[in-house]
């Protein structure tokens, strides 16, 4: 963006765009932002590794290894990981509790278990998960001994011991990624809700500051109204998709170092749509936010103009959010066709995988077709309002001092 | 009447610089521009003035290409002016525009890269004109961290960083001091006479553009009511006020003659207004005949009563 040769005539919004682009890459607010929704994913990202991840645990015992060991064999069937510790005697086995190197011990032998008097020893409350298999596994201890008692076989105990008697039969095929999908959907609408509401409303505040300090007029002396707005649409939508595609690769990174989403395949090329649906997106806000801009002189006003806007970009961002759990609902299908709300819907419903191809690429027409439809008319409002100082400029007036 | 009084015709043809050919424009009720037509012909320093609200600002603009016409039309070198011309254009707006948060070299540079000139060029020339403007040591400062007086070097800077063929200055006098003044003069003048840049610039200071200015439009109501070289215009009202000074004649010596009016008593003596078909030498002959005869001369109005007397008509 900083080539040496003088603009030609029709790429003089390049230059705009260029310090646009500069002048907010080097702009606090640029700096804050990206480390604002860098720690919000993060947190968002290490609560999922923290509650879903792998669960595992240590089990301490001293001697006796069949309850832990019955144990590890329930847990791993309902997908919890048991390692089991053995210590030389109790003392060392509660100090390894006290220390936090196991999770829980358990005193006391089989027999203890069979006549009720083993003890697990946990730091303050045992992990609801663990103390669930231990106690499971006790259960079928006691089960065990009173069918021995009662003359059972070994192999009729064995039999009566399956740990799953009744199969599970799905009605539509499963997707095991469900899960990971819902969580990468969650994080994309997230983010592209804090990029286009906070590059949108950049843009407006650019506009306005333009025009509060009258430059506007020195600038639209040699340059096009709509070229400026292009310009500055360009330049301040690069910067946004620069740093959301690192924000995206960041995420990436780190979700799939902690563990926090097994990242299918078809998540992640969908992520990289998402970015897509970024462009598009900001494309058609940002006409409205330049144009909101315009309209008003000082930075106070830019809250009342741009009300209209967010409401719709906030009421989009909460259809989204309903749509990571229901993305088969009608208002998520609409919503995502519709142009002031795909951006942030039809991610969602793509990634996971609820949009069919003809849903996609109507909205994409429909997005495409609307901001080139957009585009024209914001910049004739634009022109006609950018050179009047004083009170709020009404659209109307403003589209007929345009010529 | 009073325009065809004090409107004098061009002394020689000039190349046509910029012309202004019957220019209209109406903001709602109110009528800025009824027909404006004026010439800023190549290599001259053209004052433009009028009260406020008169529409010195929206011809400028119109000119400039911000605002448009309802009807009329603007020439550069002879056509219609388009935007490569308006390109080469140097323009300061009446309320000046900067950003205030850009340092003021890469400021200049990117007004300039707007108006075509590359990078590498921009900076030359903007690090050259800063120097003139002695504002040099400023060069990597906000624009906002600068004196309103330096701002204005900046501004003005703006306007000439991209060497311009015509500049077009909106009020480039208001809120200078006398140096800042001065070094504006000296400025201009430099761009018109080496550069032969010619410029147009609106100010109240009518002293100041009778000392800088070679021609003068005057504007009233969005009518041009004066328009031509500042001398001449003096000298057409010259002819018909004279001051004489004559000791020991009655007070109203004068008052005999028929066609001629006390303007203003001045030191020693009266300055009269001679009607159109009176004498001058008629007037000479009796002040002689009434007393001594110290001093007899037409005079020149300044350009000052010149808009006062336009104003009052």
């Amino acid at each position: 963006m900083s080539d040496d040769r003088a603009p030609t005539d029709r790429g003089m919004w390049r230059v705009v765009a260029a310090r646009d682009f500069s002048v907010r890459l080097r702009d606090k607010g640029f700096v804050i932002s990206t480390g604002i929704t860098i720690a919000v994913l993060s947190i968002f990202i290490l609560l999922r590794a923290y509650a879903s991840g792998p669960d595992s645990f240590d089990l301490a015992v001293v001697g006796d290894r069949t309850l832990p060991d019955r144990a590890a064999v329930i847990g791993e069937r309902a997908g919890i990981d048991v390692t089991v510790v053995v210590l030389p005697d109790d003392e060392a086995a509660e100090d390894a509790v006290r220390a936090g190197r196991v999770d829980a011990a358990l005193i006391g032998d089989r027999r203890d278990v069979l006549e009720g008097t083993a003890r697990l020893r946990v730091l303050r409350g045992a992990p609801s998960l663990l103390d669930q298999v231990v106690q499971a596994a006790a259960i079928a201890e006691r089960i065990d001994d009173a069918l021995a008692d009662a003359g059972a076989s070994d192999a009729t105990i064995e039999a009566l011991q399956d740990q799953h008697p009744i199969d599970t039969v799905p009605i539509l095929p499963p997707d095991p990624d469900r899960d990971a999908k819902a969580a990468v959907a969650l994080a994309a609408v997230l983010v592209l809700y804090g990029q286009l509401f906070g590059y949108g409303v950049w843009v407006a505040t650019g506009v306005i500051e333009e025009k509060s300090s009258r430059v506007v007029e020195v600038l639209l002396s040699t340059i096009r109204a709509r070229q400026l707005m292009a310009g500055k649409i360009a330049g301040i939508g690069t910067l946004g998709l620069l740093q959301l595609i690192l924000i995206a690769i960041f995420a990436v990174t780190l979700a799939t170092a902690t563990g926090a989403i097994d990242i299918p395949a078809d998540s992640l090329s969908a992520a990289v749509l998402t970015v897509g649906w970024f462009v598009l997106g900001f494309s058609f806000y940002a006409a409205l936010f330049a144009t909101a801009g315009a309209l008003v002189s000082r930075m106070e006003e830019l809250q009342n103009v741009i009300v209209p806007i967010n409401l719709v970009v906030f009421a989009s961002f909460f259809i989204s959010i309903g749509a990571v759990s229901d993305p088969d609902s009608t208002i998520a299908k609409i919503a995502s066709l519709l142009p002031i709300s795909s951006a942030l819907a039809m991610p969602v419903r793509m990634v996971l995988g609820s949009a069919t191809t003809w849903e996609i690429v109507a909205s994409l027409l429909i997005v495409v077709g609307s901001t080139a439809l957009l585009i024209p008319l914001a910049g004739r409002v634009y022109a006609g309002a950018i050179l009047r100082t004083g009170a709020k400029v009404k659209i109307r007036d403003a589209w007929r001092a345009a010529s | 009447m009073l325009r065809a009084d004090v409107s004098v015709p061009y002394p020689e043809p000039m190349p046509p610089g910029l012309e202004l050919i019957d220019l209209r424009r109406r903001f709602g009720d109110v009528v800025a521009l009824d027909g404006v037509s004026f010439e800023v012909g190549e290599g001259s320093m053209v004052g433009f003035v009028g009260p406020n609200g008169a529409g010195k600002t929206t011809a400028m603009r119109i000119a400039l290409g911000v605002l448009g016409a309802d009807a009329g039309e603007v020439r550069w070198r002879g056509r219609p002016v388009d935007e490569v011309a308006r390109r080469r254009f140097g323009y300061i707006p009446e309320e000046r525009g900067l950003y205030p948060k850009m340092r003021v070299l890469d400021q200049l540079v990117y007004l300039a890269r707007l108006h075509g000139v590359s990078r590498a060029a921009a900076r030359t020339r903007g690090l050259e004109i800063l120097e003139i403007l002695g504002v040099a040591d400023r060069s990597k400062d906000r624009v906002e961290s600068l004196s309103l007086g330096n701002q204005q070097r900046v501004q003005l800077a703006a306007a000439l960083v991209y060497e311009p063929d015509l500049l077009v200055l909106d009020e480039p006098f208001s809120g200078l001091d006398p140096v800042g003044t001065d070094v504006l003069i000296e400025v201009l003048d430099r761009e018109r006479t080496s550069g032969g840049v010619p410029i147009v610039f609106s100010s109240h200071q009518l002293e100041l553009v009778e000392r800088v200015c070679d021609r003068v439009v005057m504007i009233v109501d969005g009518r041009i009511v004066a328009e031509g070289a500042i001398d001449e215009l003096r000298a057409s009202r010259a002819r018909r006020l004279v001051r004489v000074e004559v000791t020991g004649a009655p007070a109203d010596w004068y008052g005999s003659i028929p066609g001629v009016r006390l303007e203003a008593e001045v030191t020693g003596g009266v300055i009269v207004e001679l009607a159109e078909d009176s004498d001058d030498q008629r007037v000479l002959d009796l002040a002689r005949s009434v007393g001594e005869v110290r001093h007899f001369s037409r005079v020149r109005p300044t350009l000052s009563e010149l808009f006062r007397e336009v104003i009052a008509s």
